[in-house]
């Protein structure tokens, strides 16, 4: 009998393979993986920018994201700490007068910055959404996505060969 | 006590029945714990006290408190106590949960130390339970999460392992930008934004069209690394903005095509690079040199002759050289070795 998963989301649709996986020697087969016929989006880089206010917290995730990459198969490329930014700002102690006494209080923002190479679309959906969901309180996250296509048709040809010859009209300023 | 009981009476205490032997016997009470026999909506979670044995597990006992009497319910061991060294931990925090010390049989310390001594316990400790832990995704429950997934990722095409190959094959580059954050609202004004990217050496540009293009396009091209990057951010989705950039290199493409009437206008100040022929450095040296030619009264040498001989080509390349790349050792060196071979000066 087949184990069913249970996983984190049901949003998970199943993959999508541009080619087919019925070449694998065992014949079982998730149920609840469907494949189609589109052909995969392309990401050529992840950069995955989060912003905590805890650094302990940031070091715990960027184990936590690294071992996921490495467990699913994703080359990282570079884990990045950028240095802290403190936001200091002075406001008035007291509620009336008293200008001489302030109070003044800071924001510190700790980053850490994962860089992923060479992932498909649904290879990026199943890590982006394992990741985010176990996103800590109180964190942020920045995902930047490189995707990379071929050049479409229409700009593979100069269009002004294929069109028949028109007289030249007034060029409008 | 009769008389007492009876002033209690009088005074109209409702519960009087059920008061009286309290009041009438207070040493009674203090020496043995007693069975309950008022209130026991309130000490429902106490169970009837039996016997004479001291506060066990699970029997609560009766402390005094000025007039009144406290059940005091001792808590029952910590499930830490319960588990196995080698239990499923991924069980007992399956999912993101609070800190809860008696179930982590972890023995924390967390807060600042009184003066002289040790961080506070984790019993009641609230700091622990502030700050978000990460107890359900320990090392094997990642891998348990990961193997689960694993059916649903794809492999990258092998073909592409480089760069360059990405390059070739695929030489557009769309950059998007997707944010998560907690607040009110999910969405993100700043993630409309769409970068495309494109190498000019990709496109089927002959070189009218790639110059025409480079003026067109302005600040968005960069010399040194040939890409030229368009980033739209005017509708209001991101999918627009990805329709309108694709729009705006086609566009580009095509009229970077096109040869418009006025563009035959194309004075010296517009040039990108410094071209020799028909300028001014052209002039003057074949001049120089034909009437070198006519002052040593040599026959009639044709202008074809003279731009075809090796002098004027030296010279012509040195110059083109010091205009285009700037003026370095080397550039000028040579320079001056072509003007004394064509001027046949020697120094």
């Amino acid at each position: 009998m087949q184990k069913q998963y249970f996983l984190p989301s049901s949003n998970l649709m199943g993959a999508r393979l541009a080619g087919s996986r019925s070449d694998t020697q065992e014949p079982k087969t998730n149920p609840l993986v469907s494949i189609s016929d589109e052909p995969e989006t392309l990401y050529k880089r992840l950069s995955i920018l989060v912003k905590g206010h805890d650094k302990a917290v940031l070091d715990s995730y960027e184990y936590f994201a690294v071992l996921a990459a490495k467990e699913l198969g994703i080359s990282v490329e570079k884990v990045d700490k950028p240095p802290k930014t403190i936001e200091r700002f002075s406001l008035l102690k007291s509620v009336h007068i008293f200008k001489k006494h302030r109070v003044q209080y800071e924001v510190r923002t700790h980053y850490m910055c994962l860089e992923l190479k060479y992932l498909t679309s649904s290879t990026a959906a199943v890590y982006l959404e394992y990741v985010q969901r176990n996103l800590p309180e109180g964190v942020a996250m920045e995902v930047k996505k490189t995707r990379i296509e071929k050049i479409p048709e229409h700009i593979q040809k100069p269009v002004w060969d294929t069109l028949p010859q028109v007289e030249e009209t007034e060029v409008k300023s | 006590m009769a008389a007492r009981a009876g002033r209690c009476c009088r005074a109209g205490l409702s519960c009087g029945a059920l008061l009286s032997p309290a009041l009438l016997s207070p040493a009674v009470l203090s020496r043995a714990p007693a069975t309950p026999r008022w209130g026991r909506a309130a000490f429902s979670s106490a169970p009837a006290v039996s016997g004479r044995e001291g506060p066990q597990a699970r029997e609560g006992s009766v402390r005094r408190r000025g007039r009144t009497l406290q059940f005091v319910r001792s808590a029952a061991p910590p499930r830490t106590e319960r588990m196995a060294v080698d239990q499923d931990w991924s069980s007992v925090y399956p999912t993101a949960a609070a800190f809860k010390p008696a179930s982590v049989p972890l023995p924390i310390r967390m807060g600042y130390p009184v003066k002289g001594g040790v961080p506070p316990p984790k019993e009641g400790n609230l700091e622990l339970i502030k700050i978000p832990n990460f107890l359900h995704l320990t090392p094997p429950a990642i891998k348990k999460h990961c193997a689960a997934l694993k059916d649903f990722c794809t492999e990258w095409p092998s073909a592409l392992d480089s760069d360059e190959k990405c390059e070739q094959h695929f030489p557009i580059e769309i950059e998007t930008v997707d944010y998560v954050s907690s607040g009110t609202s999910i969405r993100n004004p700043k993630a409309r934004v769409v970068t495309l990217r494109v190498k000019l050496s990709s496109l089927n540009l002959d070189d009218h069209a790639k110059k025409k293009l480079i003026k067109l396009v302005g600040e968005r091209y960069c010399q040194e690394t040939d890409v030229l990057t368009i980033t739209t951010d005017r509708c209001p989705l991101r999918r627009q903005n990805y329709d309108y950039s694709m729009h705006l290199l086609t566009v580009l493409y095509h009229e970077s095509w096109k040869t418009e009437k006025w563009e035959s206008e194309k004075s010296e100040e517009d040039m990108e690079e410094y071209v020799w022929e028909n300028s001014h450095s052209q002039k003057n040296a074949l001049d120089t040199l034909l009437r070198i030619k006519a002052s040593e009264n040599v026959s009639n040498v044709t202008k074809e002759e003279l731009l075809a001989s090796e002098v004027v080509k030296n010279y012509r390349n040195s110059v083109i050289a010091l205009k285009n790349e700037g003026e370095t050792e080397s550039n000028i060196s040579q320079y001056k070795e072509s003007v004394k071979k064509l001027l046949n000066i020697q120094a």
